[in-house]
């Protein structure tokens, strides 16, 4: 179809997709913008979806939820996001990522360009005519707006399969973070030294036995394997290091949550992970969109999602409380029997959004807490700086904790503190407005002020309840079966010093 | 298909199912009795299935679990059973119970019978005997292996249907009982008396905002409606109630634990709750026979299925510390505001397997404490000897207290303690054996010793944080806005007193 126009150029709608870029001077237009930004910053993210609606499958539908990508950086910085990619083993697709952008940036502007058309047309037709101009000017208006209709159809599409692909880019990395596999992470820091038994260690599953403490086989019936009931000290145990740690938590200003442990399956993707892909991690609740969380770095990410937020609020710092649900598919083998890999387990989180110039303090401030509370617990731990390829694909930077463990024979990781800068917050939507213009001015305007900027996230586990067990059982063990608990938690089990096995 | 048989009678299939009963003297060939029992008597419950298969729909299905039901029982008190039906205003179609319980009996009278026929035709075979009789008793023996497989098929079907239809039969109902609905439920104690305030008094949502204590509105685009976060003094309030409730409970010589919150969905069918019934309150996992538990009764009950427990063990009384999921389907209206009606919470449960001589004992033991609890903690409240409409299919007598909350100006439940007899047990297969034969006899010898019993359960909230914070919040406001901290809470939220607002 062709439409003519004003100046006498004709379109054809196949062209309209190939039509020379164009400088575009406003985007209000545009029905899924909601601030005036350059073409290659923010989107809008689409409104939250209620609980008997949209599953992921439909990812091209256009309800789908939009990343903040910032296209033009990605464009301008090329090779170091290509490297990137390929350091962190990942198979996002740069080059169908750059593609569609340009394709998208280049239907945007014929977009606006038609747009721009259209309202000429609707302005000329305000004026005094003949009867036969104004019935022209109506038909090439009414052409223009078929047009343009088809057009924001396309670049909908479009920007749906360049979400869908771009959204899979890994957040950069560290320029410390050691490159490479698992084998290439680099140790930091090694603190206090393995226990040196002088009888025959137990792993914690044979302690746990005598000591009365779990129940694997019932809860294998119950519910299936991996799950466990926690009994008589076990119990006490639990309260005693969640109590203890979100009291050291709270003490370095911190403020206590407890969340949902169901949350809408958007956000856990807004978050970095996928909820519905293969061997996925996240159990997904039946005829809704709700899945059960695996962390309460999830929710509390949530918290400020879709926000701006005041600088002088930042850093907001919390310490959250939840029970975590993991399908841990793919996970199999003998390094997984008892606590050391189950379905459910609780734990207390640490979160951070703080301005992006803090969040590498904020990162040494997180792992210092782990240490800390880590060491007064007594126990011998390492602290890796994680090589490329384990970071996840929203972490920045991560540090893991693996601490000793006997009945093990090895080192297990008992905590995990990623920096994920703005990651998340461009996913979850979640900006600050800076106090100060970034540039000095003798006459402070509206234009003066700062935009709002993505704040970066932070998150590190505080304490990881059956990997703890692990360590306390394995490292405390006595010779005589008891468990001899340490100091920092004694005032939390009621002033008690010793698990023994029940008369 | 006619049979013929040894004794010239043939037996066509149709009247199988109608054949004269006779006494059956054993039942090992049965396939589906783990033991030798006259028929009313226990059926073997159906092994526990792998979390990728049988969905509830498939009730017809063998696998689907199967209830001790006392069917003799039933028929030989048809009018005690069918006035309790009525008068819990229950659905369950008794006469068709009892029609199928009939045939079930007769046709496993004719399988009986039809086996020992050709037993008797393969008995016969051993001896020596011309060609052609061998023949003809080869083919008698086949005719009758072919009619027996299908009376087998037959009898499993008609066992499916007859169990669907009488799980649904309620408990029998304590003779103190009302009769009736709500209204009639009956007071039994009242104690404290409502708080007099000299000022306007505010509901726990007014004073949770105020307080910085809840976020409902984030949690609604996050999780969705009826799902908070807990913040600040309101985390610390949950930790001081969970521990404090189980170590006030551990203290009267119960057992503490944790229990996985996903179990299959059988556990929760024995248990008394219809997980995939219309208004459902049981969250299920997609693509899996999972749910997520409403209430740690479940988990707990199933500690000890399938077993036989020595009667020296008897009682064993646990106290479960879990979270909670309800769907909350058809609960609609203003009542249901903030914290009153929530998707998940924190529940510190009772749960004792105990002797049936006991279960009354019991239940007022588990009331006692609950009473003393609220009591201690300054709470006006009632309790209630719920009216048989009222009492929910597993319980034979139900007590619940209702506290007073100011802000909602009326009385609120706060706990339930109910006595299930042996409803669930039944369901769950869990019996004891007892020391002694109920017989004294000169000469021990096996058959003296006592059958198993099914044991008595019983379940009763010790704690239902969310609203015992509206208790506490709404009770103990003070002018300022400040909430006082009960007494025996302060030494479990670090000694403080006071609840009030952040600087």
């Amino acid at each position: 179809m062709k439409m003519g126009c004003l100046n006498g150029t004709t379109i054809s709608l196949s062209c309209l997709k190939l039509a020379f870029p164009s400088y575009p001077s406003s985007f209000q237009n545009l029905p899924f913008r909601r601030t005036i930004k350059p073409l290659s910053a923010a989107v809008q993210t689409s409104p939250a979806t209620s609980p008997s609606t949209t599953k992921v499958e439909d990812q091209g539908a256009r309800s789908h939820w939009k990343a903040a990508i910032d296209f033009k950086w990605i464009k301008d910085n090329k090779e170091a996001v290509a490297a990137n990619i390929r350091n962190r083993n990942s198979d996002v697709d740069l080059e169908l990522v750059l593609q569609l952008y340009d394709q998208f940036f280049n239907l945007q502007k014929e977009v606006e360009r038609v747009r721009g058309e259209r309202n000429a047309v609707a302005n000329k037709m305000k004026g005094k005519m003949e009867q036969f101009e104004r019935q022209r000017l109506i038909e090439e208006g009414k052409n223009l707006k078929e047009g343009l209709i088809a057009l924001e159809e396309d670049l909908l599409k479009l920007n749906d399969k360049l979400q869908l692909e771009a959204q899979r880019i890994p957040n950069m990395t560290h320029p410390h973070v050691p490159i490479g596999g698992e084998d290439s992470s680099m140790t930091t820091k090694l603190v206090g030294s393995a226990p040196e038994f002088s009888f025959p260690v137990k792993d914690h599953l044979e302690l746990g036995k005598e000591l009365c403490l779990f129940d694997f086989d019932t809860a294998a019936e119950v519910s299936g394997s991996k799950f466990y009931y926690l009994k008589n000290d076990a119990v006490l145990l639990e309260m005693a290091l969640v109590n203890w740690t979100l009291s050291e938590v709270m003490k370095r200003g911190f403020t206590p949550l407890t969340t949902p442990e169901l949350v809408r399956s958007s956000i856990v993707e807004k978050c970095g992970f996928q909820p519905r892909g293969n061997n996925t991690q996240v159990y997904s609740i039946e005829d809704s969109d709700q899945c059960l969380i695996g962390t309460a770095e999830i929710p509390v990410g949530g918290l400020h999602m879709d926000s701006i937020l005041a600088e002088t609020l930042l850093p907001l710092k919390y310490v959250a409380f939840s029970h975590c649900f993991r399908t841990e598919a793919g996970a199999a083998g003998s390094a997984t029997r008892g606590l050391y890999r189950v379905h459910q387990f609780s734990k207390v989180e640490m979160f951070i959004f703080c301005r992006s110039e803090d969040s590498e303090h904020y990162h040494e401030e997180l792992i210092k807490i782990e240490e800390d509370m880590f060491s007064s617990l007594g126990l011998h731990f390492k602290i890796l700086d994680m090589a490329s390829e384990d970071l996840g694909a929203p972490a920045y930077r991560k540090f893991d904790v693996e601490a000793w463990m006997p009945g093990l024979e090895r080192f297990g990781e008992i905590s995990s503190a990623s920096n994920c800068t703005d990651y998340q917050s461009r996913r979850l939507g979640i900006r600050y407005r800076p106090l100060e213009a970034p540039v000095a001015s003798p006459r402070k305007s509206k234009s003066n002020l700062a935009p709002p900027q993505f704040v970066h996230t932070l998150n590190a586990t505080a304490c990881a309840v059956p990997r703890m067990i692990i360590c306390l059982l394995e490292n405390y063990q006595q010779e005589d079966g008891s468990i001899l608990i340490p100091e920092p938690l004694r005032p939390f089990m009621g002033g008690r010093s010793v698990i023994s096995r029940k008369s």
